[in-house]
């Protein structure tokens, strides 16, 4: 960390910059670097609670305004090899892209409405096709939305850009999330590898091509005991209650007037099947919370090794038991929250009611219910979402930032600039589609 | 943006700055003239001269300036980190703002915008949302109106059929029964007649316990068993009809659905995309789709009286009947009822002229019979 402090332009003149420069040069290999998170966790608070703020008052329409102060707070924060990162997108952009989708949106949703009137055959089908058409716009938006992320991004006076066809990244990521349903979960790393060799196949860094080497096979292979531990179980129960089960005893008993006891007579194994199943899928919703934070170590350091841009390469030592502590962090915080939240409310509840007995208007004794009933509820969730922002998810961004070692950062001396900033569409449609990240 | 003395006699610093061509770094000193900002190269030559008025503050981490070009096609980009070089060109360049005063000011404008949308989007909900399903519903043909109907139809028979055991749902088809279904059929052909509705009307008793009707689109009436043994008169049976007739007369139900949706696209796209927000759409939805409500059966009790009026019932029926029921029905929180207060329907209906000639709507008879429509199971 210390080399790549000297690394950094910090010092007070240009002389003094490239001396320390020069001595880190000499320290480490050439073309090697780290990247770090600079920015404070109160600075991010502060945005972040004020934004909770704002986005009750608005009813929402403030999040486009947030979304862009978040993501100019953490890629400025952001040096990689030194140098800060740079968001160049606008609310007002994401605005208008939103205005776009929603006069995209309408019609199509409005063909649906009069087609369920229908009651033909595209009426009775109309609900499945809005499904999948939806399903599909979604990963449409995602794809663009990246795009939109990655033209924004300014990194050293050039952009990152994005080529590829949305509607074809879309069917393919369908297709696999088809294929990972069917197969329980085995296909996954074969899917992530694949969905991730098409998006960095099409970004670029200037003119620097991307491309991700991460092999499904690879995660496969570390995540198959975690696969077995939570999967397993649940699948040898789910076969154990098939196979025990006289399936057609049990669609007679459906039919009857005492359905346990008619099940009971005809397949005594029913009780023990049930059990099976029901201990199974326990102790796989078990597993898979407790085993989550190593999952998304282990998935996240393959992802970040896997990332190129020309010579550039990355390769990330993130640890499962830091991913753990994030956690932890985060039950802290809201539990603590949930404190804080009891106290005060018992106090403001207290003294409403004491207020509203007073009231014999009974309109406004139950508007005031209402509305402070929905009130503390938007609140409460606000925090505990403005929480895991900050202790997650911030947490996260400087966790796979600053366990990333980079190498062959000599090209950075020679990427040209290339690609054009895209508009906000896609960016606006995720978020019409409430399929949006950061 | 206050500068002392000192800083503003600053006239040249070091920067890093990236030419915008290609990712190379250079250390570069930042010269200050008067109306421009020169940049040279390690060796003194000259890299670029950016005029303080096209300069663009951009955002970067504490401690550093950083300064692009404005109109400019190249993302060049001059870093700044020596605070006393950067005070001096914030004090030089107008669009540099340091401070943030710049941005907090253009900040105060889009939430007390945002605040003012969300005004005028409650205000389009309570007025504008119900003139325009006002306006839209005439044009809707009766044929979608009719298929409409048969969709919803086809949900409400199987829920009210469900769990519900002996006998048929619908009532007077049975050998005992049809007497009084015949009794209904003419207090139906009455009112039909007084009405001149464009659609013919489709009425049926339904064996279901709650004292309760409703009307769905397409001219389906539906009137629950529980509301038959209620009515101590024809009248009253005839009054509640007649009140149906209203909704269809008035084609609520498309109206409501127009409303729904136009809610639907108000609250739920344009707002409250946000985490909690769900409640918040949920609940004002809820609140206006009720209120929206309660206005349409005042108009259809109106309606109703009228109607009854012109056959020659008692007018005065309907809030008989209204008030045995509401002394059965559970009170609830009556900004999430439905149906307006019984105290001011019965307080409108009670101001309606009484009967002229009392001539009863049914035989003695024929009322006995239709009292039996759902007994014979």
């Amino acid at each position: 960390m210390s080399a790549l402090e000297a690394v950094g332009p910090s010092p007070s003149s240009a002389d003094a910059a490239r001396v320390a420069a020069d001595t880190a040069a000499a320290a480490i290999p050439p073309g090697v670097g780290t990247a770090r998170f600079v920015g404070s966790d109160k600075a991010y608070w502060r945005l972040m609670v004020r934004g909770a703020v704002l986005l009750l008052c608005t009813l929402g329409i403030y999040r486009f305004w947030l979304a862009t102060d978040q993501r100019r707070f953490l890629w400025a924060n952001t040096e990689v090899a030194g140098d800060p990162l740079e968001y160049t997108g606008t609310a007002r952009e994401i605005l208008v892209g939103f205005l776009i989708a929603i006069a995209v949106l309408v019609p199509i949703y409005v063909g649906f409405f009069i087609a369920a009137m229908d009651l033909g055959t595209i009426g009775r089908i109309s609900g499945l096709l809005a499904f999948v058409l939806l399903a599909l716009f979604g990963k449409f938006a995602v794809y663009r939305a990246r795009r939109y992320r990655l033209t924004r991004t300014v990194f050293r006076g050039v952009r990152l850009h994005q080529s590829g066809s949305a509607w074809l990244y879309a069917f393919y990521s369908l297709l696999w999330l088809a294929l990972t349903f069917i197969s329980a979960g085995l296909l996954y790393p074969w899917a992530q590898a694949s969905l991730e060799r098409y998006k960095m196949r099409h970004t670029f860094y200037g003119d620097a091509p991307g491309r991700f080497v991460g092999s499904g096979t690879r995660l496969f292979l570390k995540g198959g005991t975690l696969w077995l531990v939570v999967m397993g179980p649940l699948l040898l129960g789910l076969g154990y209650a098939i196979r025990g089960v006289d399936w057609n005893a049990l669609a007679d008993a459906i039919g009857s007037d005492n359905v346990i006891g008619q099940i009971e007579s005809a397949s005594p194994n029913f009780g023990p099947a049930l059990a099976s199943l029901v201990a199974a899928l326990l102790w796989s919703t078990l597993a898979a919370a407790v085993f989550y934070p190593a999952f998304q170590a282990m998935t996240l350091r393959w992802w970040a090794s896997g990332l190129r841009f020309g010579t550039m390469a990355a390769k990330s030592r993130l640890r499962a038991r830091q991913m753990y502590r994030l956690y932890f962090r985060f039950v802290g915080y809201a539990l603590v929250f949930a404190l804080i939240a009891g106290v005060i409310s018992t106090f403001v509840f207290g003294f409403a009611f004491a207020v509203l007995k007073a009231v014999d208007n009974a309109t406004i004794v139950e508007l005031t219910q209402v509305i402070g009933g929905i009130i503390s509820y938007v609140v409460l969730m606000l925090g505990y979402s403005t929480i895991y922002q900050v202790t997650v998810k911030l947490r996260l961004w400087r966790l796979s930032f600053e366990t990333v070692e980079l190498t062959g950062l000599q090209e950075l001396e020679r990427v040209r600039a290339a690609g054009v900033a895209s508009s906000g569409f896609g960016e606006g449609l995720a978020d019409a589609l409430d399929v949006g990240g950061l | 943006m206050s500068v002392d003395y000192k800083t503003a006699m600053v006239t040249s610093g070091p920067g890093i700055f990236f030419d915008g061509l290609t990712s190379a770094r250079h250390h570069v000193s930042v010269e200050l003239e008067p109306a421009t900002l020169l940049v040279r190269g390690a060796e003194g030559h000259l890299l670029t001269r950016w005029p303080y008025a096209d300069l663009e503050h951009l955002s970067a981490p504490d401690g550093m300036l950083r300064l692009g070009r404005r109109g400019n096609a190249l993302l060049a980009r001059l870093e700044i980190r020596d605070s006393v070089l950067a005070a001096a060109i914030d004090e030089l360049a107008a669009t540099v703002d340091r401070t943030g005063t710049i941005e907090r000011r253009s900040r105060t404008r889009v939430v007390a915008w945002s605040l003012a949308a969300v005004l005028s989007l409650i205000l389009v909900g309570v007025f504008g949302v119900p003139a325009i399903a006002d306006r839209l519903t005439p044009y809707v043909p009766a044929a979608v109106e009719r298929k409409f109907g048969e969709a919803v139809d086809a949900q409400v028979r199987s829920t009210l059929d469900s769990g519900r055991s002996g006998g048929a749902l619908v009532c007077g088809a049975a050998e005992t029964e049809k007497e009084g279904r015949a009794a209904l059929n003419r207090l139906v052909a009455r009112l039909e007649a007084a009405a001149a509705l464009s659609i013919p009307i489709e009425l049926a008793v339904v064996r279901q316990p709650p004292a309760n009707a409703f009307a769905l689109p397409g001219g389906r009436v539906y009137v629950f068993e529980g509301l038959i043994n209620k009515a101590q008169s024809a009248d009253e049976v005839a009054a509640v009809i007649a009140h149906e007739l209203g909704h269809v007369a008035h084609r609520d139900s498309t109206r409501s659905v127009i409303q729904a949706a136009g809610l639907s696209f108000l609250f739920g796209m344009v707002l409250g995309d946000f985490v909690g927000g769900g409640a918040v759409v949920m609940a004002s939805k809820a609140l206006l789709q009720t209120s929206y409500s309660r206005e349409v059966e005042r108009r259809a009790d109106a309606y109703g009286i009228e109607l009854i009026a012109k056959i020659g019932g008692d007018p005065h029926a309907l809030g008989e009947i209204l008030t045995r029921i509401d002394g059965s029905n559970h009170p609830g929180m009556k900004l999430l009822l439905d149906h307006p207060d019984t105290q001011d329907r019965l307080a409108a209906i009670k101001a309606a002229p009484p009967a002229t000639g009392a001539i009863p709507l049914l035989s003695p008879t024929e009322w006995a019979a239709l009292k039996r429509i759902c007994t014979g199971r």
